[in-house]
């Protein structure tokens, strides 16, 4: 199916998605690099490979600590945030500016990986000049753009 | 309820308090930190003296330099790639 998410492209998907993600890794169950995006490929597997430690410290981490293990991880340094989110089957990890607000990028990396899962694709707003040919601004057309159905009104 | 001051040393007293409190979360933010995030999305903060946090701040520092420096690298290349 034309727009399913790879693995891949899952590194890009995600840096394409955030302004402030700079750098992105994917891993697969086994720990092994499936895609990345933001660093030099000779430096891929180190980035690869720290992305597996950070989960490796998180659950070492995770011992002295109530509830169950942790999915998401967020580790703040000087010259960055990291983040990094796991499922059963992937890992995905991004290095982001400071600036970033630690909220949308959890929630990011989740819809990402939701995504490379099967689930629903992200949708992006478009800008009105990107968008196309222009469309007429009638109620129908912007009852068109509204991602909620509107109620007492028919599908077609 | 905060009181409100009064008279201009009370609005400067004020000011004074306001950018004190900001510089404070500045140093706040700065702050090197690490949280872990359950399946609900419940956050834990993991402490300075627990297991795994200096590794877990080692690794993070790492990867952010290696993406600094695959930037640096970058950079010229695009630079001189411009310039053609």
């Amino acid at each position: 199916m034309a727009g399913t998410l790879t693995p891949e492209r899952t590194a890009r998907r995600l840096c394409e998605l955030s302004a402030d993600a700079r750098a992105a890794v994917l891993l697969d169950a086994a720990g092994a690099p499936a895609g990345f995006h933001g660093v030099t490929g000779d430096r891929s597997g180190d980035f690869a490979e720290l992305a597996r430690e950070l989960f490796e410290a998180v659950d070492r981490a995770h011992r002295d600590m109530p509830g169950g293990p942790p999915e998401q991880v967020e580790a703040q340094v000087d010259g960055g945030t990291v983040y990094a989110s796991r499922t059963p089957r992937w890992t995905l990890a991004v290095v982001a500016r400071r600036t970033a607000l630690s909220s949308l990028m959890l929630m990011d990396l989740r819809a990402v990986l939701g995504e490379l899962e099967g689930g629903a694709p992200i949708r992006r707003a478009t800008a009105a000049a990107a968008a196309g040919a222009p469309v007429e601004a009638t109620e129908e057309a912007a009852a068109g753009e509204s991602p909620v159905p509107e109620l007492g009104v028919d599908e077609p | 309820m905060r009181e409100r001051r009064k008279g201009p040393i009370g609005r400067a007293a004020g000011i004074a308090e306001g950018v004190a409190a900001t510089v404070r979360r500045m140093q706040r933010e700065r702050e090197p930190r690490v949280l872990v995030y359950d399946e609900t999305g419940y956050a834990r903060l993991v402490q300075p003296d627990g297991r795994g946090y200096e590794r877990l701040l080692q690794t993070a520092d790492r990867m952010v330099e290696l993406v600094d420096e695959s930037e640096a690298e970058a950079k010229p290349r695009r630079a001189r790639k411009a310039g053609t």
